[in-house]
C-alpha cells in the first residue's frame, strides 16, 4: 500500500469527523437536560417547601397571614428582639391544620404545604412572578384566606375531649373544607418562638400520643358501618342491586349468621329486625351486616374496587395537606379486586376485614351522596392575596359518580339511619332541634380486647345539604357513645353559625 | 422600577450577550477554517516519487504529495522519512517559492545531489529533476489533478 | 528572511490578529459580569444582606488575570509558530468565568488565600502552561518513543498515591509532597492517553487489517489487544479500588473512542460499551459505594435527606435558575452560611453556574466546551501523521468527556463522579493538567512555514540552473 502522505492512512479523518459529531450530539443532550430542569421542573423544584431559597427566605421575611373564611386572623408573624420575624397561632385546635412554621424546625401543616406563597417565593399568579424580578424588593409574602371557621374549630377539639380522634367538616356543593381537627393538639406558637422552640419540640416528638400526626388527613383506621355507604354507592351505582333488592337468606342469617365459603358472619341486630327480608334503606336503617354482606357478594370485588376508587380510594386525595390513602383491601389476592376470597369481600362490604380509611376520605364519601353523586374537590384555600391583588381559588368538580337519582337514594336511606324509629336507636345523639340530619353511625371492631373505634358520618339539611361531616373517636366505644352525640353538638353549632 | 435593579438587569443580560458574542466571532473562524480546507484538497502542488530504495524505507513506486515545505531526513520529525545511513537527521528541504521548487540542503554529512550534481546550499529543480540523498534517489513530478 | 523549520527553533514573531480579537472580546465580556457581581453584592437580595459599597477587590483579580492572558498571548506571538488562536481565548473565558464564581462564594471554602485568590494563581499557573508549552515544546520524540516508559511512570503514580496518600471524602485521591498537595490521578489521564497515541498509532495497520471474526461481530485481533485491555484493567481497577469512578470512567470512554478513531470500527465501539455495562452491573453487585451512586441517581428524591441531598440540591439550583437565572451573586441562598449544595466548589459549579447564569448561560458554556473539542479534533484531523493525530484527539477527549461526564452528572443524566469541569471547578492538579493538555494542542497545531515567498538574493534562476547542471 503506497501511502500518499507519509505516515498516514485515509479514514482517520472520516473517524474523527463522527466522533466529533457524535460529542456535539451528546451535548445537545446535555442542553435539552438542563432545559428540563431549567424550563419543565422549575416551577415546582423552586416552590417546593424544602428548597433552600424558600427555608431562606423563611428566617428573614415576614409571612403571610392566615385568616379563616370570616376573617379572623389564624396565623400570624411577630418580631423578636433581634428584628426577626416568628409566628403566633390563635389557638391549639387549629395545630392539626395549619402546623406550624419554626426557624429550627422547618415547617408543618398548611404552613408547609404554602411556604412558598407566604414568604413571597411565588405567587398564585404566574405573570406576576415574572413581573417582579424586576423589582427592587423582589418577595411578595401572600396572604391566605382559608374556608375554615375558627369557632367551629375550636368547638370540634372540645367535643373530642381527652380522646383521641378527628373532625372534618366540609360543604359538599363546593368542596371547601370548614373544620379539620385532630386531637390531641399541641401549641403550634411555642414550637414557633425561638425562646421555648427546641423544648417544645422535643416534648411533642417524644409523646405517646403522636400528636404532631394529623390524624383527620393521615389517621387510618377500620371504619366499620360506615364504609356500609361506598358499598352502597359500588353497589347501586354498577347495578348490582337496586333500591328494592331483597336477600331471601337474609332472615335466616341474622338469627344464626350467614355462611360463606365455610366462615359464618354474623350480625349484631337480628334480634330487633326480626324475621323481615329488608330491603335497601331498611339494612342501611338497621346496619344490617348480612344483607351488606350479601349486596357486598353481589357486586363483586373488582366492582366495589373501581367504585372506590371513584371516590378516591387506593391514592392518596388531591389536597392541600399531604393524605394518607384510603383502601377497600391489602391487594394481592386473586379473588377480583384485589380481594383474597368471598369471606374477606364479605367482611369488607360492611367496613371489617383489611378497610382502612382516613376521616378526609369518608367526608368525601359523605359528600358525594349529598350532593346529587358529584365528588367536589375538597380545599383548605379560598384565595391568596399580594400585592397585586386576590386570586381567588375556585370550586372544582373532581369526579361525577352517582346519578342524582341514585344518590337520593342513598341520602334517604341514610336519613332514615338518624332519624328513623330503629335508625335513631343506633345514632343517638346525632339528631338536631331544628334541622334533618341524615347520616351513619359505625362501631368498627379492632379484634383483640380493646374497645372498637367510633364513627359517624352525615349531612344537613337532608334536602339539599349544606355541610358534611365524619367523625372518628379512637376506641371510643359505639358509634352511639362518642361520635354521633359530637356529630349532633357541631350540626347544631353550624346550624348557629350559619345562621340557620 | 428601581434604577439599581434596571442596571443589574443590563448587566447580566450583558455578560450573557458577551459570552454568545465569543461563541459567534468563533464560530466564524470556524467557518472560515472549514472554506479553506475545502479548497486546499487536491490542490497539490507537486509529487515526488522514490526510484531507488535500497533499505525499502520508503518502498520503490511510493508517491509523496508535497507541500509548500518539506523536509527529507532520518529524523522522525522529518517530513518524508529515508531510512538510509548515508542520509543525515534532517537532509535536505523542498521548498515551493513563488511559481517554483528548490530544494535545499541542510548540512547532511554526505550531500544532497540534484540529476548528480551536488547542491551547494539551495538549487532550483524542475519537474523530472531526480534527487538524491544518501542512497535514495527521488524524482520530482506534476501535481496529479 | 528565517525560515521558522520544525526542530530548529528561531525568533520570528507572528501577529495572531484572530486570538487578539477574542480576546478582546474576552476581555470586555469579563469585566461585564465583574460589575454585575459587584452591583447584585452592593444591593443584597431577599437572601443575603447587602454589604455596603461595592467591592474593587473583584476588579484586581480579573486585571491580574486579563493580564496573565495578554501576556499568554504575547508569548505565542514571539514564538512566530503558525498555532491555533481560538483555543486560547476559549480557555480563556471559561477561566475567567471560574474567576467570577470563585470570587462570588464564600472564600473560607478553601484554606490560605481563600478560594479566590487561590483559584486565580492557578488559573494563571495554567496559563503559563499553556503558553509555554504552547511556544516552546517542538519535538515529540520524548512522547512518542517511550511509550512504555510513560505507562509505568503512570502505574507507579497510581500504586504511591494508593500507598502513601490520603484519604479525603472516601476517595484516595490526594498525595502530599512537602508543602504540595495534589491529585495525580490527574496528570495519570494524560500520561495513558500518551501511551495510547503510541500504541495506537504504532499497531494501527495490524488493528485494521487483522481482527478476528466472532460471527459478525470483529474483534481486534487479540495478542495486539490483549496488552492494552491488561493496562486498561490494571489503571481501572485501582481506580475503583481507589473509589475514583468518574477517571475510570473517562478513561475508558476515551480509550473506546480512540480506537474508534483509529480502526473505524463501529463493532469494536459497541463490544466495549457491552464490556461496559456489564462491568458496571457487576459492580453495582459487588461493590457498595457503587450500589450507593446508582440508586441515588435513580432516585435522588427518595433520600433527599441522606445520601441524595446533594444531588437534590443541585436539581433544586438549576430549578431556581430558570431561563436567564438570578444573576451571578443573587443565586445560592446560604443554609447556615455555607451553600446550599455541598462541594459546589469542586463537583458542582455546574450548577451554581445553572442558577445563576440560567439555561442561556449554560448552553453558552457547553458551547465554549464544543468549542474546545472541535479545534482539538481539528487539530488531530490535519495532523501530520497518525502518532500526533491521536495524541491530539486523546487530548480534546480528556477534555471532552471529562466536561461531559461532570455536567452530565450534575444534571442527573448519569450517576454522579467526582471529577472535576476543565478549567472552571476550584483546584490546582485540575487546572495544571488542563493546562498541559491545552498547551500540547496547540503546540500539535503548529502548520509550520507558509509557502515563503521568492528569496531576494537569488536572481533569476538562469544562474541556479547552470550551477545545477552537469
Amino acid at each position: 500500500m503506497t501511502p500518499d502522505r507519509p505516515g498516514r492512512r485515509p479514514g482517520i479523518g472520516v473517524a474523527l469527523g463522527r466522533v466529533a459529531v457524535a460529542l456535539t450530539v451528546a451535548f445537545g443532550g446535555l442542553a435539552a437536560g438542563a432545559g428540563y430542569w431549567q424550563v419543565v421542573r422549575s416551577g415546582e423544584l423552586s416552590s417546593a417547601p424544602d428548597d433552600a431559597a424558600v427555608i431562606a427566605a423563611g428566617r428573614h421575611v415576614v409571612r403571610g397571614e392566615i385568616t379563616d373564611r370570616d376573617g379572623e386572623r389564624l396565623a400570624w408573624s411577630l418580631t423578636d428582639a433581634n428584628g426577626e420575624p416568628y409566628r403566633k397561632y390563635l389557638s391549639n385546635s387549629l395545630s392539626g391544620v395549619l402546623g406550624y412554621a419554626s426557624r429550627a424546625f422547618g415547617s408543618a401543616g398548611l404552613e408547609r404545604a404554602y411556604d412558598a406563597q407566604l414568604t413571597g417565593i411565588t405567587s398564585a399568579d404566574p405573570v406576576q412572578d415574572l413581573v417582579k424580578k424586576f423589582r427592587a424588593e423582589p418577595s411578595d409574602p401572600q396572604a391566605i384566606q382559608t374556608t375554615l371557621v375558627a369557632q367551629l374549630q375550636e368547638a370540634a377539639v372540645r367535643a373530642l375531649g381527652a380522646d383521641r380522634g378527628a373532625v372534618v367538616m366540609l360543604d359538599p356543593q363546593t368542596g371547601d373544607v370548614l373544620v379539620i381537627a385532630s386531637t390531641p393538639v399541641f401549641d403550634a406558637s411555642a414550637v414557633a418562638d425561638p425562646e421555648t422552640s427546641a423544648q417544645a419540640f422535643g416534648s411533642l416528638q417524644g409523646d405517646p400520643d403522636k400528636p404532631l400526626l394529623p390524624r383527620a388527613t393521615q389517621g387510618r383506621y377500620v371504619p366499620g358501618s360506615v364504609f356500609k355507604i361506598v358499598t352502597a354507592i359500588a353497589a347501586l351505582g354498577s347495578g348490582a342491586v337496586s333500591a328494592d333488592t331483597t336477600f331471601p337468606e337474609q332472615p335466616a342469617g341474622e338469627k344464626n349468621g350467614l355462611v360463606v365459603s365455610g366462615y359464618r358472619v354474623r350480625d349484631g341486630h337480628h334480634g330487633s329486625t326480626g324475621s323481615v327480608a329488608l330491603d335497601f334503606a331498611g339494612a342501611t336503617e338497621a346496619s344490617c351486616n348480612i344483607w351488606y354482606a350479601l349486596a357486598g357478594l353481589r357486586t363483586g370485588g373488582d366492582a366495589l374496587a373501581s367504585w372506590a376508587g371513584k371516590l378516591g380510594f387506593g391514592e392518596p386525595i388531591p389536597f392541600d395537606l399531604r393524605t394518607a390513602a384510603s383502601q377497600v383491601t391489602g391487594g394481592g389476592g386473586s379473588f377480583g379486586g384485589g380481594f383474597t376470597d368471598a369471606v374477606e369481600l364479605a367482611n369488607a362490604a360492611y367496613g371489617q376485614a383489611e378497610t382502612v380509611v382516613t376521616p378526609l376520605q369518608m367526608a368525601l364519601v359523605t359528600s358525594t351522596v349529598a350532593n346529587q353523586g358529584i365528588l367536589m374537590r375538597p380545599h383548605l384555600v379560598r384565595s391568596f392575596t399580594g400585592r397585586a391583588g386576590t386570586q381567588d381559588v375556585d370550586p372544582e368538580v373532581w369526579q361525577r359518580v352517582l346519578t342524582s337519582g341514585q344518590a337520593r337514594e342513598i341520602a334517604a336511606a341514610m336519613q332514615r339511619a338518624v332519624e328513623g324509629p330503629l335508625g335513631r336507636q343506633f345514632t343517638t345523639g346525632a339528631q338536631v332541634n331544628g334541622l334533618t340530619v341524615a347520616g351513619k353511625s359505625g362501631t368498627a371492631e379492632l379484634g383483640g380486647t380493646g374497645e372498637p373505634n367510633s364513627w359517624f358520618i352525615g349531612f344537613a339539611p337532608a334536602k339539599n345539604p349544606e355541610i358534611v361531616i365524619a367523625i372518628v373517636v379512637e376506641q371510643g366505644g359505639r358509634g352511639s357513645e362518642r361520635a354521633a352525640p359530637i356529630g349532633g353538638d357541631l350540626l347544631a353549632a353550624w346550624k348557629a353559625w350559619a345562621g340557620r | 422600577m428601581d434604577g439599581t435593579v434596571i442596571a443589574i438587569w443590563v448587566l447580566r443580560l450583558l455578560f450573557l450577550a458577551g459570552i454568545y458574542a465569543f461563541l459567534w466571532a468563533v464560530v466564524r473562524v470556524l467557518l472560515r477554517d472549514l472554506r479553506a480546507a475545502a479548497r486546499e484538497p487536491g490542490a497539490e502542488l507537486g509529487r515526488l516519487v522514490v526510484v531507488a530504495s535500497p533499505s525499502g524505507e520508503p518502498a520503490v513506486g511510493a508517491g509523496f504529495s508535497l507541500d509548500a515545505v518539506t523536509t527529507l531526513g532520518r529524523d522522525v520529525n522529518a517530513t518524508i522519512l529515508l531510512d538510509d545511513e548515508f542520509v543525515s537527521g534532517l537532509h535536505a528541504a523542498l521548498t515551493y517559492r513563488g511559481r517554483a521548487w528548490y530544494v535545499e540542503d541542510l548540512g547532511s554529512t554526505n550531500g544532497t545531489f540534484v540529476n548528480g550534481s551536488p547542491v551547494d546550499d539551495i538549487a532550483l529543480v524542475s519537474f523530472g529533476d531526480e534527487l538524491q540523498c544518501g542512497n535514495i534517489r527521488l524524482r520530482l513530478e506534476r501535481p496529479r489533478r | 528572511m528565517s525560515l521558522a523549520l520544525p526542530g530548529m527553533p528561531r525568533l520570528h514573531p507572528r501577529l495572531r490578529r484572530r486570538e487578539l480579537g477574542l480576546l478582546l472580546i474576552v476581555a470586555l465580556a469579563l469585566p461585564v459580569g465583574s460589575a454585575s457581581l459587584a452591583a447584585t453584592r452592593a444591593l443584597g437580595t431577599a437572601t443575603s444582606p447587602p454589604i455596603g459599597g461595592i467591592p474593587l477587590a473583584d476588579g484586581v483579580a480579573l486585571a491580574w488575570y486579563l493580564g496573565g492572558l495578554f501576556a499568554a498571548h504575547f508569548l505565542l506571538v514571539l514564538s512566530g509558530r503558525r498555532t491555533d488562536q481560538v483555543l486560547l481565548p476559549t480557555v480563556g473565558l471559561l477561566g475567567g468565568i471560574s474567576l467570577l464564581l470563585m470570587e462570588r462564594l464564600p472564600q473560607g471554602l478553601a484554606g490560605g488565600l481563600g478560594l479566590g485568590r487561590t483559584q486565580l494563581v492557578w488559573l494563571l499557573v495554567s496559563i503559563g502552561f499553556i503558553a509555554g508549552i504552547g511556544a516552546l515544546v517542538r519535538s515529540d520524540a520524548w512522547l512518542r518513543l517511550y511509550k512504555y516508559s510513560w505507562a509505568a511512570l503512570g502505574v507507579g503514580l497510581l500504586l504511591v498515591t494508593f500507598a502513601f496518600g490520603h484519604d479525603v471524602n472516601g476517595q484516595r485521591l490526594t498525595l502530599t509532597v512537602g508543602p504540595l498537595t495534589g491529585q495525580p490521578s490527574e496528570l495519570l489521564k494524560v500520561i495513558l492517553v500518551v501511551f495510547l497515541a503510541g500504541y495506537l498509532s504504532e499497531n494501527r495497520p495490524l488493528l485494521i487489517e487483522e481482527s478476528t471474526r466472532l460471527g459478525p461481530i470483529r474483534i481486534p485481533p487479540l495478542p495486539y489487544l490483549a496488552p492494552m485491555i491488561a493496562m486498561w484493567a490494571l489503571a481501572l481497577s485501582i481506580v475503583v479500588v481507589q473509589r475514583d469512578l468518574g477517571a475510570a470512567l473517562l478513561f475508558f470512554a476515551v480509550f473506546l473512542l480512540l480506537l474508534y478513531v483509529v480502526t473505524a470500527r463501529a463493532s469494536f465501539v459497541v463490544l466495549g460499551l457491552l464490556a461496559l455495562f456489564a462491568g458496571g452491573a457487576l459492580l453495582y453487585e459487588l461493590v457498595p459505594h457503587v450500589r450507593v451512586r446508582v440508586d441515588i441517581w435513580l432516585d435522588p428524591f427518595a433520600t433527599a435527606s441522606g445520601s441524595g441531598y446533594q444531588v437534590v440540591q443541585a436539581l433544586h439550583a438549576f430549578a431556581r435558575g430558570g431561563i436567564l437565572g438570578t444573576g451571578l451573586g443573587a443565586g445560592l441562598p446560604t443554609i447556615g452560611g455555607a451553600p446550599p449544595i455541598p462541594a459546589l466548589h469542586t463537583d458542582f459549579p455546574f450548577a451554581a453556574l445553572g442558577e445563576e447564569l440560567g439555561l442561556i448561560g449554560i448552553m453558552g458554556i457547553l458551547g465554549l466546551y464544543l468549542v474546545v473539542i472541535e479545534r482539538g479534533l481539528r487539530i488531530a484531523a490535519s495532523a501530520v501523521d497518525d502518532f500526533r493525530a491521536i495524541l491530539a484527539a486523546g487530548l480534546s477527549l480528556v477534555i471532552g468527556v471529562q466536561a461531559f461526564i461532570i455536567a452530565a452528572g450534575n444534571l442527573k443524566l448519569i450517576p454522579l463522579t467526582g471529577i472535576t469541569l476543565p478549567f472552571i471547578s476550584y483546584g490546582g492538579s485540575s487546572l495544571l493538567t488542563n493546562g498541559v493538555v491545552v498547551g500540547l494542542l496547540i503546540a500539535l497545531s503548529d502548520r509550520g512555514a507558509e509557502a515563503p515567498r521568492i528569496p531576494s538574493e537569488l536572481r533569476g534562476f538562469r544562474r541556479l540552473r547552470d550551477r545545477g547542471a552537469a
